[in-house]
């Protein structure tokens, strides 16, 4: 009766602490994840739209950015530096998705008004070592310099399928790019951390999280945007869209809560640009609608301007990308007004050239584009027409995804892939926008 | 990230561990069966070890994984007694419904996103503590055990994720439960079926 007793007391006991446990553990789960406010987005200070730039005569310049002849290089990012610099980002290979693409780096000298030589800053074997993961291949990689001086640079890589198994890292230099960090896998999805992508500019909120914009393809083809922390660690994400048709949202902040979002559409019914808005800092988007600007399922670049409008380049096509423009709007986005073609095809139509006739006109392209120091690789170039720019039918002109900054001094600066073979850099002032609106 | 690459080993090796055949063996030898897997998982090939690369392929598991993997492990070793079948029924009905409600969505069917509720938890983790108190009632340690120690390491940040899903199910528990939990509707279907046509011949006239 008595070792009853004991045994009924013990499970009781028993019972209690398990209950106890229970309630520690989750109780201190609920404890150490409060709920987080988020900030509004942080806004350029009035000093630094106006600056002596602005009202310096109206100024307009491309170099290119790249110098390697023999690399395919695309999808580059830029960000500006103290003192005027920049530093532009890409990725080169011997084609898209092979396994030697790497991540490359230039720095622009403000002074000498000319790219340094290319730098590589990550590799297939460089983030396999860093993030204990096989790595297949490498691309998309945007740099940004954080509000506390902190250089990041997000990338994607992929251990398995095509761009669809994409995860994104990060890295950041805290010396404006002389040193990095050894690359870290964000996670981002809860399935096997496959399926996200990064290709625009981030965009930062006042208490200094990254407003990171990235897509899906896995499946599906839809918007996010990331809250990463001054540290790198994922905090929060929200949905700009869902479903099959639309990637790589291009988010301007249009006032402290308030920003819009331009998106690729990658349907089959209308071929234009996607835009949505939030005014609670991203925490929710508006249903994604088609606008003016068509879109031929390629990568835009948006950026606000100092009379509340939007800058815009893309390739205002319904198919092809062999026209880049900058258009202008209104905030409201219900005026558009094309602004420069900054490269097109001689042929409105986009239709190939023979070899002969396209060598001349691109060597004439060249000269134009290049900036004095890379001018002497003309010969070369043109010496080198391969399957970036020539194939089977003819060569084609190419001009594709742009990504857009204004930097602290007032300078607008737009770099881009310039037939595959290099990476051009537009830069432009107040003065001359206002001259061309 | 030292805690993700110890716990990718330990995926490894109790992953093949599973995975092949017992042999026969006595627990004893199969410990030493475990043993020899987790260090096979160490081997390097090319810079990275065996289980870096299934981990490549696989990311990294749930705890709620990890939990049911030592589970069977410690079963086939004769560390643990296999648990009575209506209580894995109860977990794979649990982790189906997680998996349910997490996967469709999240992979942008809607805007609605079930995976974000996993960076703001506090709802989720107040869900999960009531399962788990339910599976105690239940009788079901293992079940609680899962979710209680997902959201222990959940705590202590012991994956690379911040996300609370991340800890509580990965695709391969989800699968597994979605499919165990078929297999069980349609034995039960098939023996409810059976039991009736057997009911039906003994009713006929002789």
């Amino acid at each position: 009766m008595a070792s009853s007793m004991r045994a009924h007391t013990f499970s009781l006991l028993s019972k209690c602490l398990t209950v106890l446990v229970v309630f520690a553990i989750f109780g201190s789960a609920w404890w150490l994840h409060p709920s987080r406010s988020v900030p509004g987005f942080a806004m350029a200070l009035p000093s630094e739209k106006g600056t002596a730039v602005d009202v310096q005569a109206p100024f307009y310049r491309s170099r290119f950015a790249s110098s390697d002849l023999d690399e395919f290089v695309h999808a580059s990012s830029v960000t500006s530096l103290p003192s005027g610099a920049l530093m532009s980002v890409w990725f080169a290979g011997s084609r898209e998705g092979a396994a030697d693409v790497q991540i490359r780096a230039s720095r622009y000298d403000a002074i000498a008004g000319e790219w340094g030589p290319e730098l590589i800053l990550a590799t297939r074997e460089s983030t396999s070592t860093a993030i204990q993961r096989h790595i297949r291949k490498l691309g998309n990689p945007v740099i940004a310099l954080a509000p506390d001086d902190r250089l990041w640079l997000f990338y994607v890589s992929v251990s398995i399928g095509g761009w669809a198994g994409s995860a994104i890292n990060a890295m950041y230099s805290d010396d404006f790019g002389e040193n990095w960090s050894p690359p870290k896998q964000l996670v981002t999805t809860p399935f096997l951390n496959i399926s996200t992508l990064v290709r625009n500019a981030p965009v930062f909120h006042r208490d200094g999280t990254i407003g990171l914009p990235v897509y899906h393809e896995f499946l599906g083809k839809f918007a996010e945007y990331l809250y990463i922390s001054p540290d790198g660690e994922v905090l929060d994400k929200s949905r700009i869209s869902k479903g099959k048709h639309s990637l790589q949202p291009t988010v301007v902040p249009t006032s402290e809560y308030g920003a819009l979002a331009l998106l690729r559409y990658a349907g089959e019914t209308h071929h234009k640009v996607l835009a949505s808005r939030t005014e609670d800092a991203g925490q929710s988007w508006s249903e994604p609608y088609p606008i003016e600007p068509a879109n031929p399922n390629s990568s835009l670049a948006a950026i606000a301007t100092p009379n509340d409008g939007l800058l815009v380049a893309l390739n205002d096509l319904e198919d092809g990308r062999f026209r880049l423009r900058l258009m202008g709007s209104d905030e409201g986005l219900s005026f558009w007004k094309p602004v420069i073609d900054l490269d097109e095809s001689p042929d409105p139509l986009g239709n190939p050239f023979s070899r002969e006739v396209y060598s001349d006109i691109i060597g004439d392209k060249f000269q134009s584009s290049s900036g004095p120091r890379r001018i002497g690789l003309l010969s070369d170039f043109l010496a080198n027409l391969d399957q970036r720019v020539c194939s089977m039918h003819g060569c084609d002109f190419e001009y594709e995804y742009p990504y857009f900054i204004k930097s602290s001094d007032g300078l607008y600066h737009l770099v881009y892939s310039w037939n595959n073979t290099f990476i051009k850099h537009v830069s432009f002032n107040d003065s001359w926008l206002e001259a061309q609106l | 990230m030292i805690a993700d690459l110890w716990q990718a080993q330990l995926t490894f090796g109790l992953f093949v561990f599973l995975l092949t055949p017992g042999f026969g063996l006595s627990p004893g030898l199969q410990r030493v069966r475990l043993l020899v897997f987790l260090a096979i998982g160490y081997i390097p090939i090319a810079g990275l070890s065996l289980a870096d690369y299934m981990r490549s392929f696989t990311g990294d598991l749930a705890i709620t994984s990890l939990v049911a993997l030592a589970y069977w492990t410690a079963v086939r070793t004769g560390f643990a007694p296999r648990q009575p079948r209506a209580k894995t029924l109860q977990i794979v009905a649990v982790m189906a419904c997680l998996a349910l409600f997490l996967y469709p969505a999240t992979m942008g069917l809607s805007y609605l996103d079930p995976y974000r509720l996993g960076y703001q938890p506090r709802p989720l983790i107040l869900f999960v503590g009531l399962l788990t108190l339910a599976l105690l009632a239940l009788q079901n340690r293992l079940g609680a055990c899962m979710l209680a120690l997902a959201t222990l390491a959940f705590s202590v940040g012991l994956k690379s994720a911040t996300n609370y899903w991340d800890y509580l199910i990965d695709p391969f528990i989800a699968l597994y439960s979605c499919f165990a939990l078929i297999g069980y509707a349609i034995s039960r279907l098939w023996r409810n079926g059976s039991a009736k046509r057997r009911d039906a011949l003994s009713s006929q006239p002789g």
